[in-house]
């Protein structure tokens, strides 16, 4: 039972940011590719944006791992 | 590294302006700038007209040139010996080009139309006989699309209800799969076939027009002729085109040339201060190359001439142009850095830490031995595809050293598409991505401390050198708070001794007052995003490790599908997805490492490019 919580606890910890970095690459990416058609010098700026909002993923997922190691859930 | 600027004015005769333009062109070191003390007296309005007489004559070679298919590099420039003839041999040779241009344009579209007929001729040849055995009647060419074979019977149903049994109709299938169709009707009851055909939307082909002749059929034979006359036509007007180019072609590329270089110093000239009597010509230059400016000078230019440097102080640091230069190891990392705009003369230019932390982030990231050879291999062709001093070089090169960092992370961490390298024997030097997630997110975290705190050293600098000493204060408060932070933790988690623990508090607790009265209540906000930036650096250890897993589970597909092979099949493929992932991925998160945590502590972008006065040729040699 603790290591299904465990496991439900690791899934949420990755997945709640994963949808809330994909929400926010869904409004970046579009307003991205507008900017871009007007001003292609802005590529990399725009890159930067896009990649900005992955962090959250990022740390969930370490959150994630954490978790299933501190629970012995993983490895 | 930003190369050190001075900043030089050459002032003398008016009536020598000339002859120093020329000098400083061929030179190609100066950048000229406007003076700013003086009261201009450049004559704008001359130059531009100038200017505006060059672009259109240019205007008219380059219309020439691209036309006729000119591809020789730019020649040495030959000043023409009459403006107005070498206007007018331009606009001649223009008009030449133009009109064979448009000739060959028409030939051809003419061309393939007529192309585009001739699979209706021959359906409609066997019909000829039809047409012509009812000479009273008139003819009408129809083509009906592919598979409409129903829609021939309801044509000739309200054919036959429209006009009754007056008419024949014949239809042919085309190799298109359409139905080319005739109808034969009479003349009084052609009005309403006409009618009807226009009503149901049935295209009727026409004859091609400018052969005399409407009717299809008819046309046939003209139409046959002038198909077969084409390509001759076409060889023809090419070979005008050819010689056109070969007679004019070297004069077309000298003035080009010549015209270029006069657009370049017609610029700088609006730039210099030129009175009735004296010029004053300000610029900068690359420090290294003062002697050679002065010394030059005093041979090709005479004493008339006065060349000075003008002091440090007699002008504002900021406005030098930017000009970088790296040791060759690390030049292609410009690439990088160029990717933003150029770091304020004065500041510091990131490329020396770019090229050593980039390869070493992606490395991390990657880290297998055989994606790295794979990514090697593309680097290898990528430098064979290119040219030197391309972004292509450059971006290879950057490739071939992200390749180095994989495969010696590779072997370090014993990896060779995943897990492969255990079965052959790999032992990891360092540790096993796979088993040490927590040192590995230990690792990476303390790179961003390294990173971070080198990136707060650099602001430190970066603010002393512009006398910014409150600043730079504020800013070594900041690094020590992050360092004694780490120590602080480090010592609660018992990675270093116990007993500095306190101390360290105690230090954090007397330096943040500090912080705040030097930087005021933003450095706290400032600081507090400094240790989000550094967890940041976390995402070398996720990236990391979900490359390595997806490699694991393309290892186990090979056992996992029944039949070996495809199951070998099957991992490649994911091997492939995976190198494709584990090249994109890493380079953007490594790119955003740099420019968001690291850049964002101490560049100052904003910076002009230096662009000294030169010629055409060197222009198009340098890609500028």
């Amino acid at each position: 039972m603790e290591l299904a919580l465990l496991s439900v606890g690791a899934a949420l910890a990755v997945g709640l940011p994963a949808l809330a970095t994909a929400w926010a690459q869904g409004r970046i990416g579009p307003a991205a590719a507008a900017s871009l058609a007007e001003k292609p010098e802005l590529a990399t700026t725009t890159i930067i944006l896009i990649a900005i909002p992955e962090t959250m993923v990022i740390l969930g997922f370490v959150v994630a791992v954490m978790i299933l190691l501190r629970g012995g859930g993983a490895g | 590294m930003i190369v050190h600027m001075v900043r030089v004015r050459l002032a003398g005769p008016s009536a020598r302006l000339d002859d120093v333009l020329a000098f400083v062109q061929r030179l190609g070191v100066l950048h000229v700038v406007r003076p700013e003390v003086l009261e201009s007296l450049t004559g704008a309005a001359q130059h531009a007209r100038a200017a505006r007489h060059c672009r259109r004559l240019l205007d008219d070679v380059e219309f020439a040139y691209t036309t006729l298919g000119l591809t020789r590099p730019p020649s040495a420039p030959v000043a023409p010996a009459s403006l107005p003839r070498a206007a007018r041999f331009a606009r001649r040779v223009r008009r030449q080009a133009a009109k064979l241009a448009k000739q060959k344009i028409s030939l051809e579209d003419e061309r393939v139309m007529l192309l585009r007929y001739r699979e209706f001729f021959s359906a409609f040849e066997s019909l000829i006989g039809h047409e012509l055995a009812w000479p009273d009647g008139q003819a009408f060419y129809v083509v009906l699309r592919a598979g409409a074979v129903s829609a021939v019977q309801e044509l000739r149903k309200s054919l036959v209800k429209a006009v009754g049994e007056e008419i024949e109709l014949l239809d042919r299938p085309l190799p298109s799969g359409e139905i080319a169709v005739l109808i034969l009707v009479s003349n009084t009851s052609a009005p309403k076939v006409a009618k009807l055909l226009s009503e149901s939307r049935v295209q009727e082909l026409p004859a091609p027009a400018g052969l005399g002749e409407k009717n299809l059929l008819r046309a046939m034979p003209a139409l046959r002729a002038r198909l077969a006359e084409l390509p001759r036509a076409l060889e023809t007007t090419a070979a005008e085109r050819r010689r056109l180019a070969e007679v004019s072609g070297q004069e077309l590329t000298a003035l080009r040339t010549w015209l270029h270089d006069q657009l370049l110093v017609i610029d700088a000239r609006a730039k210099v201060h030129a009175g009735k009597h004296l010029f004053v010509l300000e610029g900068w230059l690359p420090e290294v190359q003062r002697e050679q400016l002065t010394t030059l000078s005093g041979k090709e230019l005479g004493p008339e001439i006065v060349v000075e440097v003008l002091a440090t102080e007699q002008w504002q640091g900021d406005n030098a142009p930017v000009a970088l230069s790296n040791p060759p190891l690390f030049r292609p990392f410009e690439v990088v850095t160029r990717m933003l705009p150029l770091p304020r003369y004065g500041s510091i230019d990131p490329t020396p830490f770019v090229a050593i932390f980039f390869p070493a982030f992606f490395g991390l990231m990657l880290g297998d031995v055989g994606y790295g050879l794979m990514l090697a291999i593309i680097a290898v062709v990528l430098r064979f595809k290119s040219k030197p001093g391309t972004t292509l070089r450059a971006v290879s090169a950057v490739g071939g050293a992200c390749a180095a960092g994989s495969v010696l992370f590779g072997v370090l961490f014993g990896e060779l598409f995943g897990n492969l390298g255990h079965v052959v024997g790999m032992k990891p030097l360092w540790f096993n991505r796979e088993e040490a997630i927590v040192p590995f997110l230990a690792l990476s975290v303390a790179l961003g401390v390294v990173h971070i705190t080198l990136g707060l050293v650099l602001a430190v600098i970066t603010s002393w050198r512009r006398g910014k000493t409150r600043e730079a204060l504020g800013r070594s408060v900041a690094v020590l708070m992050v360092l004694f932070t780490v120590v602080a933790l480090l010592a609660a988690f018992e990675q270093l001794p116990r007993a500095l623990f306190t101390p360290f508090v105690v230090a954090l607790l007397v330096a943040f007052p500090v912080l705040i009265a030097l930087e005021g209540i933003v450095a706290l906000i400032e600081l507090l995003s400094t240790f989000g930036h550094i967890l940041s650096y976390a995402r070398i250890m996720a990236l990391g490790t979900a490359s390595l897993m997806l490699a694991v589970v393309a290892n186990k597909m090979v056992g996992a599908m029944g039949s070996v092979v495809v199951g070998v099949v099957f991992a490649l493929l994911f091997h492939l997805v995976n190198f494709a992932i584990g090249v994109f991925s890493p380079t953007i998160h490594a790119l955003r490492l740099h420019y968001v945590e690291f850049f964002g502590k101490f560049f100052s972008p904003g910076g002009v490019e230096y662009r000294p006065l030169s010629t055409w040729r060197d222009h198009q040699k340098h890609g500028t």
